[in-house]
């Protein structure tokens, strides 16, 4: 599990924070009758269990995992901030933890202040910080701000600070928890940047991150954490891909039960009894891949025969924006007679959207608008692609390049 | 288990102590109009409410003369160790998300809590010059050279206090009640320290349980070099140098003990 190569080596590693029955109140006598030490033995919460892997020197490790799966604690014992129960963690070189950015700012202190005091927690010297103050001012943008109390800093300001002072402690081995996830593009933008130099540099690169498509892209080699245990190591691309198709599975069943909870209206004349996601060879399915065949199925019930009906679906973001909307009547079908059960299907021979989650509203109505039966948000479901992209429509694609463009493989 | 590797990873740390102190001062100062000017102003206040209280409303010791001079010296030396150790007992909490999230050693909050009372105490310690000084032209006291001894007394009572806020504030974080408990423990220790009395005003056969109170010897060392202005005798020298090794050991030895989990339950 080792090589001489290894910055991080970490064998055999479980976590194990002990749990006080009411921890909030933990009083001196719990000392005076049992010793501090004999409270450890009312068992605890188990972060990580038998957690082994190495990351070479160079390398971008990814590390991927629910939330609550370990890998904040992992970060933890890799910084040195908490200790392992048991196991050993060794990490090669001066190391920079980026856990929480701006995490030492006081904010009734001046920006400048605040960078010579993170500088010092991150264990530079008063000269180091002297010499490379000018380029962390330069890389957050702050110029102008130096002198004001950080409280007046916008979150974006405060975050590059915290970013740039990091960045340029010069670590050997840099722990990244989240931090993408709280500044602009712009600044995630220049943080990547600021990686890849890192990369080139040799310095190793621990990156923990929800985003799997970055993890995918960034990192060579990613570990998936589950429930504190490593669930898959390997390339990156395979681990995420594997950790999606898992989180696709339960999202899937946690879907199912909650399906139909959404908002419905109507008169109940006629009702959408089921409403599916079918897959191209016809099985109901909560994820399927950009690009291919899928289908939605209405089974509609009508109670007493009617002559005036519309069949209507629409697919919207989950933050609520339309991205494609249609419905019998505008496709042109003319209402005849609707009576008992129907089964009523739309395929969509390839459904290009692009990566990530969609809900659907179907509804069965009077051609004036009036509704039977109105389902908002009755199913959600994933769309999952090779390529990532931004926005909602991913057509099939190519490249083409000539002249003096190359690639790199 | 070495009960001094504390102290030399404080000492290791300093750089970063003295910049959390300057931060505290900054801080603290910032915002207010007059700034700085209050660590002068609030002793000045306080000096002036005891001359004043000690004139017209109450009748002041007969056997410390002036009694608002010796009074001063010593609540601002206590303010000092008390303010410090409170201050110890809430520095986790206070940290507590640099100490979840960087890798800082922890041992720098204690000596910085410390580290910055102590600077206030130094801030205010002009006005008490200025204070003997005066009583000094007006004759009531007479300077002499054991003023000197001072610093000494102040350097080992930090040393001492340090001690004590490195086991306070790492028992203060298992335990909530440790706060309360030295909150209490100090009111009791201010009237069992020769701050509004003399030494001498104990009875002989009682002043070996005034010794068992471990401030005692230093605010007897600043009334000796400070409103007295006679050399520190050699067993009291011996006393305070004593309160503060042990004062080390025994609180460097608990925050050992609990060190490593200071980061999980601050």
């Amino acid at each position: 599990m080792s090589s001489p190569e290894a910055a991080i080596s970490v064998r055999d590693v479980s976590k194990v924070y002990r749990r006080y029955e009411r921890r909030a109140h933990g009083t001196l006598k719990s000392l005076f009758v049992v010793g501090a030490r004999g409270r450890t033995r009312d068992g605890g919460v188990v972060a990580l269990d038998g957690v082994s892997f190495w990351a070479a020197r160079g390398e971008t490790l990814g590390v991927v995992g629910a939330n609550g799966s370990g890998k904040s604690t992992l970060l933890k014992l890799l910084a040195g901030i908490v200790r392992p129960t048991r196991g050993s963690v060794d990490v090669r070189g001066r190391l920079a933890a980026l856990l929480e950015l701006g995490a030492g700012f006081h904010p009734e202190i001046s920006g400048r202040e605040n960078v010579e005091i993170t500088g010092l927690l991150l264990g530079l010297s008063r000269k180091a910080i002297a010499e490379r103050f000018d380029a962390i001012v330069r890389f957050a943008g702050v110029e102008d701000f130096l002198d004001a109390p950080v409280k007046t800093y916008s979150s974006g300001m405060a975050v590059r600070l915290g970013f740039a002072i990091a960045a340029h402690s010069d670590p050997d081995v840099l722990l990244v928890d989240e931090v993408l996830a709280v500044g602009d593009e712009m600044f995630a933008h220049r943080a990547l940047e600021k990686f890849s130099e890192f990369e080139r540099a040799g310095k190793t690169l621990v990156f923990v991150s929800h985003d799997l498509g970055l993890v995918a892209e960034r990192c060579r080699r990613a570990i998936w954490l589950e429930r504190g245990r490593v669930a898959a190591d390997g390339p990156a691309g395979e681990v995420v891909a594997r950790y999606r198709e898992q989180v696709a599975a339960e999202e899937g069943e946690r879907r199912a039960a909650a399906a139909g909870k959404g908002k419905r209206v109507g008169s109940g004349v006629a009702t959408l009894e089921l409403v599916r996601l079918l897959d191209r060879e016809g099985r109901p399915v909560a994820r399927v891949r950009s690009g291919e065949t899928a289908a939605i199925e209405l089974v509609v019930r009508a109670f007493e025969p009617l002559e005036d009906f519309v069949f209507g679906v629409e697919i919207a973001t989950v933050a609520g924006a339309t991205v494609f909307g249609t419905n019998t009547l505008l496709e042109g079908f003319r209402p005849g007679r609707l009576a008992g059960d129907a089964r009523v299907t739309l395929e969509i021979p390839s459904l290009d959207l692009a990566p990530g989650v969609y809900s659907l509203d179907a509804a069965v109505h009077a051609r004036d608008g009036a509704p039977y039966d109105y389902r908002r948000d009755v199913l959600r479901f994933e769309v999952a692609a090779d390529r990532p992209s931004t926005g909602v429509w991913s057509p099939g694609r190519k490249w083409t390049f000539s002249g003096g463009v190359r690639w790199k493989d | 288990m070495n009960p001094f590797a504390p102290l030399r990873r404080t000492w290791a740390h300093r750089a970063l102590v003295s910049a959390l102190v300057r931060r505290e001062l900054a801080a603290r100062y910032r915002g207010g109009t007059l700034g700085f000017l209050w660590s002068f102003l609030n002793p000045l206040l306080l000096l002036l409410v005891y001359a004043t209280v000690f004139r017209y409303v109450f009748a002041p010791r007969a056997d410390v003369r002036p009694y608002a001079l010796f009074l001063f010296g010593g609540v601002l030396l206590w303010g000092f160790a008390s303010a410090a150790l409170i201050d110890a007992a809430e520095c986790f909490r206070a940290n507590g998300p640099l100490l979840r999230k960087t890798t800082v050693s922890p041992e720098v909050f204690p000596a910085a809590a410390v580290g910055a009372r102590l600077a206030h105490f130094v801030l205010a310690f002009p006005v008490l010059v200025a204070a003997i000084v005066y009583a000094a032209v007006r004759g009531s006291v007479h300077i002499g050279a054991a003023a000197l001894e001072f610093p000494l007394v102040l350097v080992l009572l930090a040393l001492a206090v340090f001690g004590a806020a490195l086991g306070i504030s790492a028992l203060s974080v298992h335990y909530g009640d440790v706060r309360d408990l030295v909150g209490n423990l100090l009111t009791l220790a201010f009237f069992l320290t020769p701050i509004l009395y003399p030494v001498e005003a104990v009875p002989e056969r009682w002043r070996w349980a005034l010794r068992l109170n471990p401030f005692s010897s230093f605010f007897d060392g600043l009334h000796d070099t400070l409103f007295a202005f006679r050399p520190v005798p050699a067993v009291d020298w011996l006393w305070m140098a004593a309160v503060a090794v042990a004062a080390l050991a025994a609180g460097g030895a608990v925050f050992e003990r609990l060190r490593d989990s200071l980061a999980e339950e601050a």
